[in-house]
């Protein structure tokens, strides 16, 4: 079995925020202030306006008011909004899969508290905070050998029908714009997750320090002495297994590719040297050949790796091989697409470098996808120990 | 063979790694990240480095210069690359065109213009010949599309001419004191025989500089747009004669076409700027430390240190031997080769060093960011893909004869 047809409702979603990336996104973000990596902000009037043709909600299961978007859909609306612009793609991807798992993961009095505000606030985002401040998570030197068992530094203890949780985290996706976010913090009985809102006394929330090395919303949390609710416990562990889970921060990686490869296929089309456009030239076709070559084998590993997110039965029946599909995209897209962007640049010579012109962001978007969490150089040491079947007892914290 | 340098070979690489360490370094990387481009140059360190010599390195003794050889040329290029590759590129910018004047130049311009930029410690050299629809045009001109290539305007009226039209992506533009203008003199000529070279003074009448460009990386290397509405030009500034303007290269003993000097100069600078990524590369390594222990523990680690030295140190050896052969006149396209090897290289060192650093996610070092940066730079303002062109049909006419 074998189908590669896309579902007329996805190839409808495609279509949709395509048109809403040209009308909405690029008139605003491809600005030649906001190019300027040192002017970047937040496009709020953007999301809110995604939000009202339901992207914030796009996971959400139906039966909770959400759209219901599965993890292949999820991917081909996260490639089209970072080809309009990264920043937008990451938040929504980020607020939609967390609908997902955390209001899936709720009991039905959380759902009846947190519900109602989320559907009707399209600003309200939401934030998984389990990263803490000079976290060792690399595999690196462990490769094949042991690591300690982690214990978080951020604890919640128990005071009557309150937990009172301290500590810190950094490098939160999603932190300056979420509403409601799910804390991990250290119990007497292990980690757990626990619901904050973003108004909780004792809570500070601060961007992210220069440089600005992320796509969207990244910052700090403080907790001191915050009082979380008991009923504020969820029922589920912070750590996603990353080799399985779905890889929309790759599709995200994929659609800088395609905006670098879009404005350079448009510009060989009219700019001439040496007698004709240079798309004529050889060495430009050849450029854009293995431009468009990458894309589409990075989108092959991505949406597979997305399907197999959502469907676990063809690893049970050795349809798909043993191993971390998403990772397996991950390290791809993110070397292919840095070459990608990188070549199509190439294409616009000295305007290739220029902070007001749009390739030096794809390249730098794209540099950014290569370093995120622990690189690509680690990454390859979990497929590496997955080839093998090495087991960890003790599971690595997720990798962003 | 003997790879040994002479005394004042020797002397002069120290001068500019002492510079480099002690006045470059520390005011790089805060020029790099300032917002606007007027805020990445900084005049103090062009005195400081003038004063060394830095900036007449090229110009001959007999007009007050350093007179110094290709080899001395490249081994500063490279010292000084090692704390900016910028900077050194600001100052090696005049030693380009310091050649083109000792070469191109009449007596009477040497002394009208050499001695006032000797004097100067402010005094910098910039080229116009990329405008807004002739880039690679200028540099690889179609056969069959002869009136391609630059537009600016130049007419002769009695002892004036009279330029009209711009030029584009100018190194120096906004700093420079006088430039080499190329202008299409003969429109209906091809671009070989129509187009003049002219000494323009920043003062000129009519002349003024426009867009200043901010580009992601080289940003203290300033760079912008050049205006010309009704130029006037004396006669006497013309370099040469009217309708040759590849003269720069002819008259300077290349007859293959080539930059005799431009070449060594970008793979120098590459060169720099790898050494400055190895020794950061290998702090880091044997400091920094994952699980307890230093990175330097891990064989994936070690493996691109390797990588990183063993291409850095193949570059070292085709700039060295490109020196030696200009100072010894030998021919050969292995200048052209040298800088589009560097391309590579200066990329692959770069990348390497930041993935060194950047295991440690948003806390990446800035330092081997801004070198990534850098060393996209020869990809763009050096035409990577045309230069390559050019060496090959250089290495095609070399096969011929």
């Amino acid at each position: 079995m074998y189908n590669l047809h896309l579902s007329p409702e996805q190839l409808e979603f495609r279509d949709t925020v395509r048109d809403f990336v040209e009308d909405e996104v690029k008139p605003v973000t491809l600005k030649a202030d906001r190019l300027d990596l040192s002017d970047r902000t937040l496009p709020v009037e953007v999301l809110r306006k995604a939000s009202q043709i339901g992207l914030r909600t796009l996971a959400l299961p139906e039966d909770l008011g959400g759209v219901g978007a599965d993890a292949l859909t999820s991917c081909i609306v996260t490639e089209e909004l970072a080809v309009g612009d990264t920043d937008v793609a990451a938040v929504l991807a980020e607020t939609s899969a967390l609908g997902q798992r955390l209001f899936g993961a709720m009991t039905p009095e959380q759902r009846e508290r947190f519900g109602a505000a989320f559907l009707e606030d399209d600003d309200y985002h939401l934030a998984l905070a389990c990263r803490e401040p000079d976290d060792d998570s690399a595999l690196g030197i462990n490769y094949h050998r042991p690591t300690a068992e982690m214990r978080l530094a951020t604890a919640a203890a128990r005071d009557g029908d309150h937990w009172i949780v301290n500590g810190a985290k950094d490098c939160i996706a999603n932190a300056t714009v979420a509403k409601l976010i799910a804390v991990e913090a250290q119990t007497d009985k292990g980690a757990a997750l626990f619901l904050v809102p973003r108004e909780s006394v004792g809570l500070t929330i601060t961007e992210q320090p220069e440089p600005r090395w992320y796509h969207g919303s990244c910052g700090r949390l403080s907790l001191e002495g915050v009082r979380v609710p008991a009923a504020n416990l969820l029922g589920i562990s912070g750590a996603l297994d990353p080799g399985r889970a779905a890889p929309l921060a790759q599709a995200l990686n994929l659609g800088i590719g395609r905006a670098a490869y879009e404005a350079a296929l448009e510009y060989a089309g009219l700019r001439v040297q040496g007698g004709r456009r240079i798309v004529e030239h050889q060495a430009i076709g050849t450029k854009l050949a293995e431009i468009a070559i990458r894309l589409d084998i990075a989108r092959t590993a991505i949406w597979r790796a997305a399907w197999a997110s959502d469907h676990p039965g063809p690893f049970a029946d050795r349809s798909l091989p043993d191993l971390p599909l998403t990772t397996i995209a991950k390290v791809f897209t993110a070397e292919t697409i840095y070459r990608a962007a990188k070549d199509a640049a190439e294409c616009f010579g000295a305007m290739g470098v220029m902070r007001d012109m749009p390739l030096q962001k794809y390249i730098h978007d794209a540099l950014i996808c290569l370093h995120t969490g622990d690189g690509n150089a680690d990454d390859k040491l979990r497929i590496a120990e997955a080839l093998v079947n090495h087991r960890r007892t003790q599971p690595m914290l997720a990798a962003e | 063979m003997d790879f040994s340098l002479s005394n004042e070979q020797r002397n002069w690489q120290m001068t500019a790694r002492k510079f480099a360490e002690e006045q470059i370094k520390p005011i790089t990387l805060d020029l790099d990240e300032a917002p606007h481009a007027h805020g990445t140059f900084d005049w103090d360190i062009v005195e400081k480095g003038s004063k060394l010599g830095f900036r007449t390195m090229a110009v001959p003794k007999e007009f007050g210069g350093e007179g110094t050889d290709y080899v001395t040329q490249a081994l500063v290029m490279a010292e000084l690359a090692r704390g900016d590759s910028a900077i050194s590129k600001t100052f090696s910018q005049n030693w380009k065109w310091s050649h083109l004047i000792s070469a191109a130049c009449n007596d009477e311009q040497k002394e009208r213009f050499l001695r006032p930029f000797v004097a100067d410690h402010r005094f910098l050299l910039g080229k116009g010949i990329t405008e807004p629809t002739a880039g690679s045009d200028n540099r690889l001109p179609p056969k069959d599309a002869p009136k391609s290539g630059l537009k600016l305007r130049a007419e002769r009226h009695g002892d004036q001419w009279i330029l009209n039209g711009e030029k584009c992506f100018i190194a120096n533009a906004p700093v420079g004191k006088l430039f080499f203008i190329d202008a299409r003199t003969d429109p209906n000529a091809p671009l070989r025989q129509g187009t003049t070279m002219f000494l323009v003074p920043y003062d000129t009448p009519g002349f003024r500089i426009g867009k200043v460009f901010n580009k992601s990386g080289w940003r203290f290397y300033r760079n912008g747009e050049m205006i010309f509405e009704n130029a006037r030009v004396p006669h006497i500034n013309v370099v040469g004669q009217v309708g040759t303007s590849d003269m720069k290269t002819a008259l300077a003993g290349d007859r293959t076409g080539g930059d005799l000097f431009g070449d060594l100069e970008l793979a120098a600078n590459a060169l720099g700027v790898c050494d400055d990524a190895c020794e950061q590369a290998m702090k880091h390594a044997r400091t920094a430390k994952q699980g307890g222990q230093v990175l330097f523990e891990q064989q994936n680690v070690q493996l691109k240190i390797n990588k990183m030295n063993m291409l850095t140190e193949a570059l070292r050896s085709m700039v060295m031997r490109v020196a030696w052969e200009h100072d010894h006149k030998v021919h050969s396209a292995n200048a052209g080769l040298a800088m589009n090897y560097s391309t590579d290289v200066i990329q692959e060192v770069t990348e390497l060093n930041l993935e060194i650093h950047g295991g440690a996610g948003a806390r990446v070092a800035r330092h081997a960011e801004k070198l990534v940066r850098d060393a996209f730079i020869w990809s763009h303002l050096a035409g990577d893909t045309v230069q390559r062109l050019k060496v090959a049909a250089r290495l095609a006419r070399m096969a011929a004869h």
